[in-house]
């Protein structure tokens, strides 16, 4: 950032979120939209463009693309329009895309995230609905396509170039991502293609007016690669510019597409733009103008389920998270059902958190699982807090149950504590009183520290006896006896 | 009476009193066929076997006293670029020589449904894109008025299979008045419904805001019969109209008498003395039957072929884009690359009218050109809707000729221009989407048949029948039958 700050150039980035809605059916016929099969089974004449067929648009691609205006607080238009937008491409079945070019159907929104710690608003351009195309498959000797991907419903999402750094980009990407899936309106599965991030950037000098070329980078497969992606073409065109100053910026960096290539860790280029492409854009004839009533969006709106960004400010003010752990939790939708699923089993809501962030998340990390992909239950984890909280097992001795857990997954801690002796807490003070006695004897200062009010004496001789019975000793019975043991020695 | 004279409603009641077998009908037809399809050339394809076998369970059907439709039996033909499952549809057009229908158009389902049996396939311009029908990759089909003359077109394979008494119903498709001009050159009934009250779903498309799937018969009857059983709300086609339709064969009985027929006089000025001195007896007709004739402003009508050829092949360049090669249709044989797949296929598959309006088409799109034509045009087609509207406050009906002329000399009109100019009466309904027919009102000297149009509002249906109806009943024209096929 600081770095940031002191540099000459400033940067401007504009997404392009090509969401696909996870509807039952395809944007314009009844073929089923589902990843993963069969090539061409999913298909009907419409989806190969047939001669004689016809598109009829999807109620339920139109009621999430409202959904995502109400969500983002955008402008859903009452009077929306398809066009045609013409190109040859195999995997394009009629030769023309149907999308909404001049009057889409989500205009205006904002987007709210946290960037370095800091809240954030983005603004969105427009969404518009569109189909998508299928895909071409390259044989030895030949190229097939598959259509089965052909006119699933996209949401493309085109944000204002009011993004600077590539964090910031990565940051309103997910919080996109975020209200896509607590609306439920895409899988948001950037591998599987139904969440595609194209990127546009442009440099210019501070303080310059108007805008210098802008390259495009395509299809990022995840956040770190967009981040990534950005800050090698940020580099990559001030480093352009500054080599050529005596150069017009224009012929320094001309308008092109790049992909991202994350082995070579850079940017390659795709196509350059000699000339702007000419779609031809006009209004869909088979399809009527999508008229949508007051009425309508009021009953999506208010069918809305709590968004990440309400989501947060209730953990942060109801539940007392703090605003970083408030926002890991409510921006992804996994983790909030997962955690909201803890608090029924266990109110400590902060702990819950932060083994679920933290101590799970960690233990995790390597197997690249997160934790509702396990079978370690929601009760499991609030299980482990519980008996924490009741000084049934100490901090300690919940990591290693946590261990065995994540080796186990899907037994409950009170049954890992009950098959484990070393994990079972004990609460015989014929066994504890002669240990305490010990420590007391051997650190008879630190006794006599706490009897003249040092409070951090007391938890010295704590983690001693703690040390001695290998954190087995339930802590609330070594504090009562070191207390009773502590009164009966004679002050100094 | 022989068969082939019967109308369809009589078909079916012969059929249902034991009168006659659905096989006898087939076979007659057929029989028809045989002796004049080698003059006529009005089939692309026929479905003897599809027929026979249809045929053969209709006869079932009624030895087991088996509910039949309303169509039982009734011999029809299809525009070959209409749908219709596991049978070819080439459209005219030397790309789709090979494609197979997968699916049946919605007008087919509802066809066969009230027991109509297909007989075959028939020419038309390639992709409907002409007058004459000569645009068809395949073969010239003759006029069976005068055998050295066009049927008119596009759909001219389907009029001249219905004049020539081979069916008593054929489909066309009409864009800019490829069912009327046909219909009127062959003298029989050519009807273009409202825009959306026949559904489109299963017609290759041509231009998707114009293109309308409508009846080819020799009575007004008949066509009502077929409106009535074509005419029904399509959830597979988005601009199909979502309402019920009236019935059409009851409401064309109402008297005519004090119904206002509105003349665009202004309109029809270039008119041929020969023609003009036609329509105006047809007038004095309407007159006879107690309508009354008023005078409308249509004026805005000298610009709609203008229109119509830049909305038309807007929307076809586009609706033609489909046809690459990679899917279905034919595709190059010496192609290496994908761009030479695209184009070969497209050089070698597409005639040149079709690349002309492709090329137009493509043109008015482009950016830089939009505003000038295609948007400029699609504002000059709400005034048109506008003073159809206008007209229509003071009149139930609008007649016109259906075209300014009869049927031409094969081979005659080289101009694609002179030819366009074929249309200039009929391109108004299409581009207000009225409905439209065009039925018998005469013959030129040399005995051409000549056509009335009678144009309706919006959903006017009914009003258009019984204007019809009344006329038909008045003159009876289309009881005369072309000599050669008696």
């Amino acid at each position: 950032m600081k770095q940031e700050k002191t540099s000459p150039w400033e940067v401007i980035i504009g997404l392009e979120i090509h969401a696909e809605l996870n509807t039952k059916a395809k944007l314009f016929s009844g073929a089923p939209n589902h990843f993963g099969d069969e090539p061409n089974s999913n298909i009907t004449p419409v989806c190969t463009g047939m001669p004689g067929a016809l598109p009829v648009l999807n109620k339920e691609a139109v009621r999430k693309a409202v959904q995502f205006g109400c969500a983002v607080g955008a402008q859903v238009a009452k009077f929306s329009q398809f066009d045609r937008k013409s190109y040859f491409y195999p995997d394009n079945p009629r030769n023309f895309q149907i999308t909404q070019f001049t009057h889409p159907i989500v205009i205006g929104g904002k987007i709210d995230a946290m960037v370095d710690g800091e809240e954030k608003h983005f603004h969105i351009h427009h969404a518009h609905l569109e189909d998508d195309a299928g895909m071409l498959k390259h044989f030895n000797t030949f190229a097939g396509v598959d259509f089965n991907r052909a006119g699933v419903p996209l949401l493309e999402i085109v944000s204002e170039p009011c993004m600077h750094t590539p964090k910031e980009a990565s940051a309103y990407a997910s919080a996109v991502k975020a209200i896509l899936d607590a609306i439920d309106a895409s899988d948001c599965n950037m591998e599987e293609g139904s969440l595609r991030v194209d990127v546009n950037i442009s440099v210019r000098k501070k303080g310059e007016p108007g805008f210098r070329n802008k390259t495009e980078i395509k299809n990022m497969n995840s956040f770190s690669n967009l981040e990534k992606a950005l800050h090698y073409e940020i580099g990559h065109q001030i480093a352009e510019y500054e080599k050529n100053q005596d150069k017009n910026p224009l012929d320094v960096i001309p308008q092109a597409t790049y992909r991202y290539d994350p082995d070579q860790g850079k940017t390659i280029l795709m196509r350059r733009k000699e000339q702007a492409d000419d779609y031809r854009y006009f209004p869909e004839p088979d399809l009527l103008p999508l008229v949508l009533t007051e009425d309508f969006i009021e009953e999506v709106r208010k069918g809305l389920p709590e968004l990440p960004l309400q989501k947060e400010k209730r953990y942060v003010e109801e539940l007392k998270l703090s605003p970083p752990t408030a926002f890991a939790i409510a921006y992804d939708k996994k983790i909030a059902v997962y955690f909201e699923e803890c608090l029924k089993y266990c109110q400590n809501a902060k702990s819950v958190a932060n083994w679920i962030l933290i101590e799970f998340a960690g233990r995790l990390k390597d197997k690249n699982l997160t934790l509702a992909e396990t079978a370690i239950g929601p009760c499991h984890v609030a299980s482990l807090v519980k008996n924490i909280d009741n000084g049934t097992i100490s901090g300690k001795i919940a990591k290693s149950i946590a261990d065995d857990m994540v080796e186990a997954p899907g037994k409950d801690p009170e049954e890992i504590i009950k098959e484990n002796l070393a994990y079972r807490p004990i609460t015989d003070p014929a066994v504890i009183a002669p240990i305490v006695d010990s420590v007391i004897s051997a650190n008879m200062q630190s006794a006599q520290d706490f009897i003249a009010g040092r409070d951090r004496a007391f938890a010295f001789l704590v983690g001693q006896v703690m040390k001695k019975t290998g954190g087995s000793a339930s802590p609330e019975l070594v504090n009562s006896l070191l207390k009773q043991k502590i009164s009966e020695i004679t002050p100094k | 009476m022989s068969l082939h004279t019967l109308s369809m409603h009589d078909i079916t009641s012969r059929f249902q009193k034991g009168e006659v077998s659905a096989t006898e009908i087939v076979k007659h037809t057929f029989a028809r066929i045989e002796k004049f399809e080698p003059s006529l050339d009005a089939f692309l394809s026929l479905c003897k076997e599809r027929a026979l076998e249809k045929a053969e369970k209709l006869d079932l059907k009624k030895k087991q006293n088996q509910p039949l439709g309303r169509l039982a039996a009734v011999p029809i033909a299809i525009k070959d670029n209409i749908n219709v499952e596991g049978e070819i549809t080439t459209c005219g057009s030397k790309f789709l020589t090979n494609f197979r229908a997968p699916f049946n158009a919605t007008v087919i389902d509802l066809l066969e449904k009230e027991d109509a049996i297909i007989i075959g396939k028939t020419n038309c311009d390639e992709f409907a894109m002409g007058s004459s029908t000569e645009n068809s990759a395949f073969k010239k089909t003759k006029n069976p008025w005068k055998l050295s003359c066009a049927p008119g077109g596009s759909s001219g394979g389907s009029a001249a299979a219905v004049a020539a008494r081979i069916v008593p119903l054929a489909l066309g498709s009409d864009t800019g008045g490829s069912i009327r001009q046909p219909g009127s050159l062959c003298g029989i009934i050519g009807f273009k419904p409202t825009y959306g009250w026949v559904s489109r779903y299963g017609l290759v498309a041509f231009g998707s805001s114009l293109d309308q799937i409508g009846p080819l018969t020799r009575s007004v009857a008949d066509a009502a019969l077929a409106m009535e059983v074509m005419g029904k709300h399509d959830k597979l086609d988005s601009t199909s109209i979502p309402k019920e339709r009236p019935p059409l064969l009851s409401e064309m009985k109402k008297p005519v008498a004090g119904m206002t027929i509105g003349v665009p006089w202004q309109f029809l000025e270039d008119l041929e003395p020969e023609y003009k001195k036609s329509f105006e007896e047809s007038i004095k007709v309407c007159k006879s039957l107690g309508m009354k004739v008023v005078d409308v402003d249509l004026s805005i009508l000298k610009y709609s072929v203008a229109i119509y050829y830049i909305v038309a092949t807007a929307e076809a360049s586009t609706n033609l884009a489909r046809f690459d090669g990679v899917r279905y249709g034919v595709r190059s044989k010496v192609a290496k690359t994908l761009d030479e797949v695209y184009d070969l296929s497209r050089q070698d598959g597409f005639g040149p009218e079709v690349k002309r309006r492709i090329i137009l088409g493509t043109f008015v799109l482009s950016s830089g050109y939009q505003d000038a034509y295609y948007r400029k045009a699609q504002k000059v087609r709400s005034l048109v809707i506008k003073k159809y509207k206008e007209a229509f406050e003071k009149c139930d009906l609008i007649a016109t000729p259906t075209s300014p002329f009869s049927a031409f000399e094969l081979g005659s009109i080289k101009d694609p221009l002179q030819m366009y100019l074929a249309d200039i009466y009929t391109i108004g309904a299409d581009l207000a989407g009225l409905p439209a027919m065009s039925l018998p009102s005469g013959f030129t000297q040399d005995g051409r048949p000549i056509g009335l149009q009678l144009t309706g509002p919006q959903l006017g249906e009914p009003t258009v029948f019984q204007g019809a109806a009344a006329f038909e009943d008045a003159t009876q024209f289309y009881k005369k039958i072309p000599e050669l096929f008696v």
